[in-house]
């Protein structure tokens, strides 16, 4: 893992931060505690938890699938998964033949009610640049090595529609109750830069 | 704008810089960047297509070498000052104001 | 206006902002038609990227009316017009070094799109 350079930020910018939160608190536009629960929301309640749910459901219930499959943000909804940068949902499905993959291009579009912030990754130039133009590779570069017979789909999420990846049920889970095929679905799977663990906790790279 | 934000299809930006166990926020400064700029969303001063614009009116170089929060700190700071409703001179003055307190 | 409260903020992040329009408006495409996308170079707002321009692809979904970024993000009015989801061959973008079988697909507006003279 390479060096962050986010973590130690130069104390200009730190305070930076501080005098327009102060200025702006003083200027009344922003309010102290909401500001602290948006903190809150998005760093403790929300989260990939959510989207692994409705993948787990996914996997459990064909009805639910072809509901999810056919109007993601009402199916979504029956888990109260909604509002903010997941107005609009599609789910995309992988099968053997197709490998589905998200990314947006322009800037950092991502299902927050299902998936919470994204990942400092996914926001950044390498993914952004190159899963486009490269799928295969960066999908190799997260240890993820697809047979030249499968299709790739990109999807690059230039609209307000936001995407998540139903990732392929691993083999060897049909006596899983839907909380345990939930403890299988990672954040990466459902952004489509990996597979779904494998029951044996193995990353399923060859499912 | 053909800007440094429209990313599709280059090359040389270096490999995917990956964190196991990433955690939501890196720095206190994030979760500001963060929460001031929802907030300020809400507040209904402008659109997010209008957002989305201010943060790739960063200058290219600086978009290319900037973390992403560093992006939206600069989106804010534009659309403030464009709006009138937070000059960058008055952040300038409370900085410098916050730094003679610290020292 | 006034500040976002703590009262009001579960509430607003739960309701969102959806982006689609009520407003009827006709669509020029039907999935299946081929698309090309125009050679866009404007000097504001986009969300027609630039490795897109120029090529041809497949309306692949209708996804309904949506505000168009290109004048909501300059204060021009929403002009509301039909997104859809348009497949694009990897080797129709990349040329032929890219896979055979790999494709993308792109969200764009009806004001990005001709029919394709193919």
């Amino acid at each position: 893992m390479s060096k962050h350079r986010h973590t130690e930020p130069p104390s200009d910018l730190v305070l930076r931060v501080k005098a327009l939160e102060s200025l702006l608190l003083e200027k009344g536009l922003v309010d102290a505690a909401a500001l602290d629960i948006l903190i809150d929301t998005y760093e403790n309640k929300v989260g990939p938890r959510n989207g692994a749910k409705v993948v787990a459901r996914a996997w459990a219930d064909p009805a639910y699938k072809t509901r999810l499959l056919a109007d993601a943000t009402t199916a979504i909804a029956e888990f109260g998964f909604v509002g903010r940068q997941g107005e609009d949902m599609l789910v995309v499905e992988n099968t053997p033949g197709i490998h589905n993959l998200t990314v947006c291009t322009l800037c950092s579009c991502y299902p927050w009610p299902v998936l919470g912030l994204p990942p400092v990754w996914y926001k950044a130039a390498p993914y952004r640049s190159r899963a486009v133009h490269d799928p295969r590779g960066v999908l190799r570069e997260f240890g993820l090595e697809l047979p030249e017979d499968v299709e790739i789909r990109v999807w690059d999420s230039t609209a307000e529609l936001r995407y998540l990846v139903l990732p392929e049920r691993p083999t060897g889970t049909e006596s899983f109750s839907e909380d345990e095929l939930a403890s299988l679905v990672t954040r990466d799977a459902m952004i489509g830069v990996a597979k779904a663990t494998a029951p044996d906790g193995t990353a399923g790279a060859n499912t | 704008m053909n800007g440094a934000h429209d990313l599709g299809g280059m090359d040389g930006l270096g490999p995917i810089d990956y964190e196991v166990d990433e955690p939501v926020f890196h720095a206190e400064w994030e979760r500001r960047v963060f929460a001031l700029t929802v907030a300020m969303g809400f507040y209904g001063a402008w659109n997010i297509d209008m957002s989305r614009h201010a943060r790739e009116r960063t200058p290219a170089a600086e978009y290319l070498s900037s973390s992403y929060y560093e992006i939206w700190l600069s989106g804010l700071e534009r659309l403030l000052d464009e709006d009138g409703l937070l000059t960058r001179a008055e952040i300038d003055a409370r900085v410098t104001a916050l730094r003679t307190e610290e020292s | 206006m006034p500040a976002l409260l703590a009262k009001d903020t579960t509430a607003q992040l739960r309701k969102g902002g959806s982006a689609r329009v009520a407003t009827e408006v006709p669509a020029k495409f039907a999935p299946g038609d081929r698309v090309v996308v125009r050679n866009l170079n404007p000097p504001g707002h986009t969300r027609a990227p630039r490795y897109i321009r120029c090529k041809t692809g497949t309306i692949d979904r209708d996804h309904g009316v949506f505000v168009f970024p290109d004048t909501h993000a300059h204060g021009k009015g929403s002009s509301p017009q039909h997104v859809y989801s348009v497949r694009f061959a990897a080797r129709e973008v990349w040329g032929n070094d890219a896979s055979p079988r790999d494709a993308i697909y792109i969200d764009l507006w009806d004001d990005y799109l001709d029919p394709s003279q193919e």
